[in-house]
């Protein structure tokens, strides 16, 4: 059981980083300076982001370790499977998202390391602001979404993304054990909400560089 | 050949070995008599539990905790599910919580009037003693009984008495009660003091050199005949109201384990004391497999009503005030709706015979809340019996916060059963008979809330001290299953057995049992008569004939088969029947739920006839099934209690 | 006969033991009524069945009210019926419709296994209470049952928890078969008592240890077995039962 309470607090310090994440990346909808010089901020907090970072790959790890673990006693724990099988409905949580995360999961896990390949470690090109030099992302960013495969790709894996967030909020608060009769609902919506505004956040901005520029 | 009345023989007299002395001290009197078993020769004993309610769970609990090696048999797949997990309404205990002037005395004697002065004495005082330390210990195990915001525990009335002294956990009293002891026994499962056999049937108790040493039982996943030594068996295997085939009991309940411990020489005490609760749910058709009992708190906020008019066919809202009989508040004005079990079923089925029933066949009463709902609001009902409003819903699919409930009486609990002595020994020594399987405490008819109570006072307070008297002053050779007396045992069911397995008539064995259901009920059940009586005592040898040349038992003994477990059973309730019909007749006065309708006042209710039947029938197997049992007379004495005629008016 | 009887054609898992391989047969049962209970009209089929000379289909029962947990059945997919709050043995076939088809499954868990066609082997829940279910005293040693008084409140969500029948339907229902909500209901009742605070800690890290033990799912709140527990018992007790594990495995 202390399994899931790790999992929970990888999942809800990725949800925490997705939200500031989704912040960030908002800028460019203040056009390419905006969003090169948010990055160059970032990058004068060297220190603090690679901490993140390192503590973002380990959540990932743990996260996903404990995840193929849970879906392998999963399959342990039932070896013939029900001939008929139906959710009652509420007060069930289970849903497509829930009955899926181990999957959704991994194309997100493929994902990240795409999206990391295409942008942290991509092409270095520069710019300047305001008669400083700083990388120029928004030139990557542009080139990438203007390829339609790739664009596709991006926007299929954040519906998905929105489909794991949406079971993944709530779960997490529930396998740390704060959950209750009372505020559970309450928390349940929330991470609706929260996973539509993440996954409609990160949509969005694809589109909105396919069609701008 | 059918058993008769002319042929009974009178045995010696049976001496149920109740202390001397004031009746407040009997108890304390005979707990300094007993022997002690040291420490270190408890664990040198074996005891048999058979059953795992809250006799049978309390007890295996109770002795292990004192160090004996206790092995536990049950029928279900887990001690959990025994049918004390059924009790609804609450167990009775005189802690005068209430200030309301209870007592020990007070529950002692309301025991006493309401089985109709047909129980011990000696008995029923130190229930009523134990029955305060019952609540502590439950309690202590975290059972989780209703309280009042300031913390402390809430009570409610239940039939027959005019004080609140019922204890309960919403309408689930039996299942928290028991899941307390069956935890408590599980934990002596962890520490390895006792062993734990679900899926047994007690086929029989083995009886060397004149004592019960052991049991034979039946495995029932692996068709498996088992055998196991003890020091001592204890059967703690509920009540034979299945006999009536419709009853509030589960499928599984049965008579078979105390029947063959009778067809070994065990007495059977009262077999006609059977007790029909007043409000379960009309039956609804043929097909109906078990009646589902309401509660009997229930009375406590629901008004009990007839229309005036007979065949009345409007339904209960068009029916105004002034032309509801709310008969039992007429008939009975201090009592009302609370009057005893036998006194309500009796009254409800006069006015069903009389033409006044309600319902699609005529045999239901109303049961209205909507005074309560106005006088103390909806909530107020929904909290106090809201679970048992949601299963009457769902099982009539009538709402019954606005249509009154339907109810009728069902057989519901058997007061006779093994005779045993003040220590809970049967006639056969070493065999000891704990909780509804006995017959001491109820006499003739139980007052509510009252079969939790006897069934925990004997497993965790009374067992445990008599058995080490009897272990301490007992010579106890070791045997073995080998001995001969086990062949004999096993040999003799894998005989029945495949007896049963060959038949292979036309009739299964629900059909039949439905066929001696109806004999039971109509003759036997909630009143009878010498004719009626007599007819079943022709009827069910011919039953018997019956089963042996028609009954279809499938399936093979090698592995899980419900059919042939049940045709056993039912072989055993047919046996059983016949007793009851002969107790019945032999007994020629009205008490409590025996109400023969020869002996009745003016009024309708029952006569006693204290000079001739103020005794116990223990009745003793003759040694074939042929001749007519031999009766035992145990006198009863009334030192503390004068008996009159009872009266709830 | 009424005209509101029914025809239904039953797909049952029939299993001649837990060594066998399995399969469905179809059955066919006529004239059933509305107010019979899931059970009763699986007890016409039987009554069938022998007198064709087959062996009838074998099923657990035992109080048929709802309350001794021993009934089972996957019954079109959701254990208990698609009833709310109910158990096979309080299911009545007015919910459904003539001519119906209706699958029946035993509960399906490796730590259930089948012992015969519906009915299965649910040990495992005892062998849990086995190690903590229960508080820890002696018969004879308790004080005044009014000497610890309990809040209302307390005494009712003890009592909301304390309902669990033990009958395994949310494992059945669970995706992962896991038994967390049955084990936590017993933890909870016991957290929402002073009673129950001297082993609190014990008691949570040897009975979560056994139900590993016993080759259940992990849980992963897809919360599909408040949804068919016969008793509503909230998945809140799950998120109590990991609170109450966390703190003890930080001790």
């Amino acid at each position: 059981m202390g399994k899931k309470v790790i999992m929970a607090l990888a999942g809800l310090f990725w949800f925490l980083f997705l939200l500031a994440h989704l912040l960030g990346n908002l800028t460019i909808f203040a056009g390419p300076d905006a969003l090169n010089g948010y990055a160059h901020k970032l990058e004068g907090l060297k220190a603090l982001v690679i901490a993140a970072e390192l503590f973002l790959a380990l959540a990932l790890i743990f996260h996903a370790m404990y995840g193929i673990i849970v879906w392998w006693e999963k399959w342990q724990a039932r070896p013939q499977k029900y001939a008929m099988y139906r959710s009652k409905g509420k007060p069930s949580y289970q849903t497509t998202s829930s009955r899926t995360m181990l999957y959704t999961g991994i194309v997100i896990f493929i994902f990240v390391v795409i999206h990391l390949l295409n942008f942290k470690f991509g092409r270095f090109e520069t710019t300047t602001i305001n008669g400083q030099e700083v990388r120029d992302l928004f030139v990557l960013v542009k080139e990438v979404f203007h390829q339609p495969g790739y664009l596709i790709f991006y926007e299929v894996v954040m519906i998905l993304l929105g489909f794991h967030l949406r079971h993944a909020f709530w779960s997490a608060f529930q396998s740390l054990g704060w959950g209750n009769q009372k505020y559970t609902p309450m928390l349940y919506k929330l991470g609706v909400l929260l996973a539509i505004i993440i996954a409609a956040g990160f949509f969005t901005i694809p589109i909105y560089v396919y069609l701008k520029y | 050949m059918a058993f008769s009345v002319d042929k009974i023989k009178e045995g010696k007299p049976l001496d149920g070995r109740i202390p001397e002395g004031p009746i407040e001290k009997k108890w304390d009197r005979r707990k300094n008599e007993l022997k002690v078993v040291s420490p270190n020769n408890k664990r040198k004993y074996t005891i048999l539990v058979v059953g795992t309610g809250l006799a049978g769970a309390s007890a295996s609990a109770a002795l292990a905790e004192l160090g004996y090696n206790v092995k536990t048999f049950c029928i279900q797949d887990s001690p959990r599910r025994a049918h004390s997990i059924a009790a609804q309404g609450g167990i009775n205990a005189a802690k005068n919580y209430q200030n309301d002037n209870d007592s020990v005395f007070r529950l002692f004697y309301d025991t006493i009037k309401g089985g109709d002065f047909r129980a011990r004495e000696g008995n029923v005082y130190r229930l009523a003693q134990l029955s305060v330390d019952i609540i502590d210990q439950a309690v202590a195990q975290g059972v989780p009984f209703a309280r009042e915001y300031g913390g402390l525990l809430a009570n409610r009335s239940f039939g027959g008495v005019l004080v609140s002294r019922t204890f309960y956990a919403r309408g689930q009293t039996g299942q928290q009660l028991l899941l307390g002891a069956y935890g408590a026994l599980m934990r002596q499962v962890d520490l390895g003091q006792v062993e734990i056999f679900p899926r047994r049937e007690m086929l029989d108790l083995v009886v060397i050199d004149g004592k019960a040493r052991g049991i034979v039982v039946r495995n029932l996943i692996t068709g498996e005949i088992e055998s196991y030594v003890g020091h001592a068996v204890i059967l703690a295997s509920g009540g034979y109201s299945n006999v009536y085939y419709l009853s509030t009991n589960a499928k599984n309940s049965n008579a078979t384990a105390v029947w063959r411990a009778y067809k070994k020489g065990a007495y059977f005490a009262n077999p006609s004391f059977t007790q029909i609760h007043p409000t379960a749910i009309p039956q609804s058709g043929h097909y109906q497999s078990k009646l589902t009992l309401m509660s009997e708190s229930l009375r406590n906020d629901g008004r009990v009503w007839v229309p005036k008019k007979k065949g009345d066919k409007r339904p209960p809202n068009q029916i105004p005030e002034e032309e509801r009989d709310y008969y039992l508040e007429r008939k009975y004005p201090s009592f009302g709706n609370l009057v005893p079990r036998d006194v309500a079923s009796r009254n409800a089925k006069f006015m069903c015979d009389a033409g006044y029933g309600v319902g699609e066949f005529g045999r239901a009463v109303y049961l209205d809340f909507s005074d309560a709902i106005k006088r103390r609001g909806i909530d107020y009902i929904r909290d106090k019996y809201g679970n048992l409003f949601e299963m009457y819903e769902k099982i009539t699919g009538e709402n019954p916060y606005e249509v009154p409930m339907k109810i009728y009486p069902a057989p519901h609990y058997t007061m006779g059963g093994l005779w045993v002595d003040y220590n809970l020994m049967s006639t056969i020594p070493g065999l000891f008979v704990l909780g509804e399987a006995n017959f001491s405490d109820h006499g003739a008819n139980r007052l509510g809330a009252s079969a939790l109570m006897q069934g925990l006072a004997d497993g965790y307070f009374i067992i445990p001290y008599t058995i080490g008297d009897y272990l301490a002053s007992t010579d106890l050779p070791n045997v073995t299953t080998e001995e001969k007396e086990f062949q004999e045992s096993r040999n003799a069911i894998q005989e029945f057995v495949k007896r049963l397995l060959s038949v292979k008539g036309k009739k299964t064995v629900m059909e039949l049992h439905i066929e001696l259901g109806e004999l039971m009920w109509d003759y036997v059940g909630m009143a009878r008569n010498e004719k009626g009586l007599k007819l079943v005592l022709e009827k069910l040898p011919e039953l018997k004939k019956e089963f042996w040349n028609n009954i279809n038992v499938p399936g093979s003994d090698k592995n899980l088969n419900k059919a042939l477990e049940f045709a056993g059973r039912l072989y055993d309730f047919i046996e059983l029947g016949e007793l009851m019909a002969l107790d019945a007749l032999h007994r020629n006065e009205s008490c409590g739920g025996h109400f023969r309708e020869e002996y009745q006042t003016p009024e309708g209710e029952a006569l006693r006839d204290d000079e001739h039947f103020s005794y116990v029938a223990g009745w003793e197997y003759p040694g074939n099934d042929e001749d007519t049992p031999i009766l035992h007379k145990e006198p009863l004495v009334f030192e503390n209690v004068k008996p009159t005629q009872r009266s709830y008016k | 006969m009424s005209d509101k009887n029914m025809t239904l054609t039953l797909r049952i898992w029939r299993q001649k033991d837990a060594n066998s391989k399995g399969g469905f047969e179809t059955y066919t049962v006529t004239d059933i009524s509305p107010d019979m209970s899931f059970l009763e009209m699986l007890d016409v089929l039987n009554d069938n069945l022998t007198k064709e000379g087959k062996e009838p289909v074998e099923f657990d029962n035992d109080c048929r009210e709802g309350i001794c947990g021993m009934c089972s059945l996957v019954i079109n997919g959701i254990p208990h019926g698609d009833q709310h709050r109910t158990a096979t043995c309080q299911l009545h076939m007015r919910h459904f419709h003539d001519g119906q088809t209706i699958t029946i499954e035993p509960f399906r868990a490796k730590a259930f296994p089948v012992v015969k066609d519906l009915v299965v082997d649910r040990s495992a829940f005892d062998r849990i209470i086995a190690k903590g279910g229960y508080i820890s005293v002696n018969t004879g040693s308790a004080q005044d049952a009014n000497n610890i008084p309990i809040s209302k409140e307390a005494a009712d969500a003890a009592m909301d928890s304390a309902e669990c029948i033990g009958c395994g339907a949310c494992v059945a229902a669970c995706p992962n078969a896991s038994a967390s909500l049955f084990v936590s209901a017993k933890i909870s009742q016991y957290t929402f008592l002073p009673q129950g605070q001297p082993e609190r800690y014990r008691r949570v890290l040897r009975m979560v240890e056994q139900m590993d033990a016993e080759g259940f799912g992990g849980c992963s709140n897809h919360g599909e077995c408040e949804a068919v527990c016969p008793k509503g018992i909230s998945i809140a007790n799950i998120a109590r039962m990991r609170r109450e594990y966390v703190k003890a495995s930080l001790r």
